[in-house]
């Protein structure tokens, strides 16, 4: 007789809830709970925790995005309506990521424009939001309070929150109940501070998604991939301050050399690549949620989830 | 349970002969306590003393050597669950698949390729490992001529796979005394197995989807007397493998069911998604992966990724300090002063060659520690910069005397330019705009 692999894992993760359909007071089609795992991913006995989520990130300026995502996208990456409503529709994203990037022009202030463009990818799109705002701590407080309010009752995951800069985002959230992203520097301690320091402003512990930040694939994702299982380890063993679900939004993927620098006729594949394995080893370190920019690195990543989910035999 | 040094040392023959490798039979005890050496390197021990010390002393998951010669490797001996907890040693070997329907010709080019293409980054060159030959037409023929084309090709690892043991014997006949890998050994015909793996020192892949049933097996190949094991859990799905794959490095490692310490094979080939596949095999303990001859993208993916999970997480990998050129700068380049954590180094030089403006790189001795840390931690400060220059004699490469520092090391700005005497510029914090940056900036 096999006796069953023991690991002595005591406390569960924490559970967050994205995004509020109508009965729950907002208009989404749909609302995840995320988080929930008593053992490392993918190995627990009865599947009780959902497959971890696909984020399809996109822009409202173009201009700070990658070549590779806009050659690919094409006219979508001008109107971040129809660019999300392709993401949930033809990408088949389980959630979108409007990242602000208009933010990052000089001495930007149009924050009404924020306001319409959140307003135009909540109205186009039925899945839960992740809204990236500011890049700028000067208009941190404006634009955080901009989204917060326009996404008032939708349960909004609002990033993102570093040690020095969290006050803004944790105000918007605290005011109109979304959740933060609480990012530290590939560092499990300083993770850990972060969202101490979160929870005495009052931001609860079911409203912060862990981000370890994630060094692309070949530039630091060991460091990353370890970081994450570490959180993970240190939650299952019952450290409440650890014990929140985890995002991987590898940003940098597309800017490393391997893809920047491939031919015009394999960066795409290149670029998927890259954002595929590093979001899968990702998921089975322990994040619920992967970010991607390439169309083409969704539908594979969700056929291997649910393969990772899918067991035969004992 | 474990032994005690000295309850193992009682069982040895105490020559003190060092044909162990080691100065006293007392230190390879100490090793064999520690799980550090096997048991089979004593040539003296009686097959009592081997049966007590057996499974408890080798190290918990079996060091396994795969071909002969210069491109042979180790996979196995692992110690841990997670890598934070110490690291991993040895690296799944990526096999490429060959089937003996495919012409003289491809098989001759894949061997070809798997025997030359490196993929250098950070310094390292990359291969893959292997070939791995199907059986697929089912005839002698067919194999042996298979066979025959990767042996005048290459001197490889290799895995024969066949259900027919009139066609490995065959092949055993050309290859045999490189003691490649059969595949594989299942509980209906694993003495028939056993027999050809031991006649030529081969290597021996074990097949049985339950993990009971497969400990059995390599009890029992074992007890015919081939030890140098591979389990393949026969997992149909990612979901089989991740689970069959953990339990077995965890019973491993933890010494709880002994008989599962070997390294796991994985077919990747047979999934929907080989990418898939080989990601989670080299992230979750597999040893060795049977790849199809994989795409340029998903070749960088799996061996970058292989790379990155199997560096050592306690030492940061480390440049030798010293001057660098980027492409041939001349004596009014620019020169760029930055530490020796090696990822720091690849990442701005990486830039700094898109940028194709010709410059000189000061990498100065943190100990492989970032900007960051290095600057926090008082490693990087205005002597060590000061010594870098004299000592690699920055100042007769250039005529100029301004030296750009990374952006997180602004605030010792100040204190590099008294102690140097040279014009400090402060350049951008991300290694991304390095090339805006000079374009931008750069006068000397």
């Amino acid at each position: 007789m096999i006796p069953d692999a023991n690991f002595g894992w005591t406390s569960p993760v924490g559970e967050v809830v994205l995004g509020a359909t109508e009965k729950e007071g907002g208009t989404r089609s749909r609302s995840y709970q995320i988080g929930g795992g008593t053992t490392l991913p993918f190995i627990e006995k009865e599947p009780k925790s959902p497959s971890p989520l696909i984020a399809f990130e996109i822009c409202d300026d173009p201009q700070y995005w990658s070549p590779i995502i806009n050659d690919f996208c094409g006219d979508l990456v001008r109107d971040p309506g129809a660019w999300a409503k392709t993401a949930e529709n033809t990408y088949g994203a389980d959630l979108v990521r409007l990242c602000l990037t208009s933010t990052k022009q000089r001495d930007f202030s149009n924050i009404t424009t924020i306001g319409k463009t959140v307003e135009t990818v909540l109205s186009s799109t039925t899945l839960p939001l992740i809204i990236e705002g500011s890049n700028e701590p000067k208009i941190d407080s404006e634009v955080f309070l901009k989204c917060g309010e326009t996404g008032q009752g939708e349960r909004l995951l609002l990033g993102t929150a570093e040690a020095g800069r969290y006050r803004s985002i944790a105000a918007a959230a605290l005011a109109y109940n979304h959740s933060i992203i609480a990012q530290s520097p590939i560092d499990i301690n300083l993770a850990k501070q972060l969202n101490i320091l979160l929870k005495e402003i009052g931001v609860q512990k079911d409203h912060i998604v862990i981000d370890p930040f994630t060094g692309a694939l070949g530039y630091g994702f060991e460091y990353s991939y370890s970081a994450m299982e570490r959180i993970r380890f240190s939650a299952l063993k019952g450290d409440a301050d650890l014990a929140m679900p985890m995002i991987c939004a590898p940003a940098d993927s597309l800017t490393i050399k391997e893809v920047r620098e491939a031919d015009a006729k394999t960066r795409d594949a290149m670029a998927v690549e890259w954002e595929f394995a590093t979001s899968l080893a990702a998921a089975v370190a322990g994040s619920e949620i992967v970010c991607v920019r390439h169309p083409g690195t969704v539908k594979r990543l969700k056929a291997a989830f649910a393969a990772l989910k899918n067991r035969t035999g004992a | 349970m474990a032994l005690k040094a000295l309850d193992i040392y009682k069982l040895l023959p105490k020559k003190n002969c060092k044909e162990c490798g080691d100065p006293t039979c007392l230190t390879f005890a100490m090793k064999l306590a520690a799980g550090k050496a096997d048991v089979d390197l004593c040539p003296y021990l009686d097959t009592n003393a081997k049966s007590v010390l057996g499974a408890t002393t080798r190290p918990p998951i079996k060091l396994v050597k795969l071909g002969v010669g210069e491109r042979s490797f180790g996979i196995g001996e692992e110690f841990v669950l997670y890598r934070h907890d110490k690291t991993f040693y040895h690296p799944p070997g990526i096999m490429f698949k060959i089937k003996d329907t495919q012409s003289e010709e491809e098989i001759m080019a894949v061997t070809a390729r798997v025997r030359d293409e490196t993929l250098t980054r950070v310094g390292t060159d990359l291969k893959f490992n292997g070939v791995v030959i199907v059986n697929t037409s089912g005839t002698v023929e067919a194999y042996t001529k298979a066979v025959a084309a990767v042996e005048k090709t290459a001197g490889l690892p290799e895995i024969l796979v066949s259900d027919n043991p009139a066609a490995l014997t065959a092949a055993l006949s050309l290859c045999g005394s490189y003691h490649p890998t059969l595949c594989a050994a299942t509980p209906e015909n694993f003495r028939q197995m056993c027999a050809l793996a031991k006649q030529h020192s081969c290597r021996l892949v074990i097949r049985a989807p339950s993990l009971e049933a497969l400990a059995q097996l390599a009890k029992d190949c074992v007890s015919e007397g081939v030890t140098n094991l591979l389990l393949d859990p026969a997992p149909q799905t990612l979901g089989d493998f991740i689970n069959r794959s953990t339990a077995i490095r965890q019973l491993a490692i933890t010494r709880a069911v002994p008989d599962l310490g070997y390294p796991v094979y994985l077919d990747a080939t047979g999934f929907p998604d080989e990418d898939a596949a080989i990601a989670l095999g080299i992230v979750k303990y597999a040893s060795v992966i049977v790849t199809s001859p994989l795409s340029l993208a998903s070749a960088k993916a799996a061996l970058t990724l292989r790379q990155n999970i199997y560096t050592d997480p306690q030492k940061p990998i480390q440049m030798n300090p010293g001057l660098y050129k980027v492409g041939t700068p001349g004596k009014d380049a620019p020169v760029l002063m930055t530490v020796n954590f090696s990822l720091t180094y690849f990442t701005l030089q990486g830039y700094i060659e898109s940028s194709r403006i010709p410059c000189f790189m000061l990498i100065v001795d943190t100990e492989g520690l970032s900007v960051l840390t290095s600057v926090a931690a008082g490693k990087l400060n205005e002597t060590l910069v000061r010594d870098a220059i004299k000592k690699f004699g920055v100042e007769n490469e250039v005529s100029h005397r301004k030296l750009i520092i990374p952006g997180y090391s602004a605030p010792l700005s100040g204190r590099i330019e008294e102690a140097t005497g040279w014009k400090v510029l402060v350049g951008p914090r991300d290694a991304a705009e390095i090339g805006d940056y000079l374009h931008e900036q750069w006068k000397p």
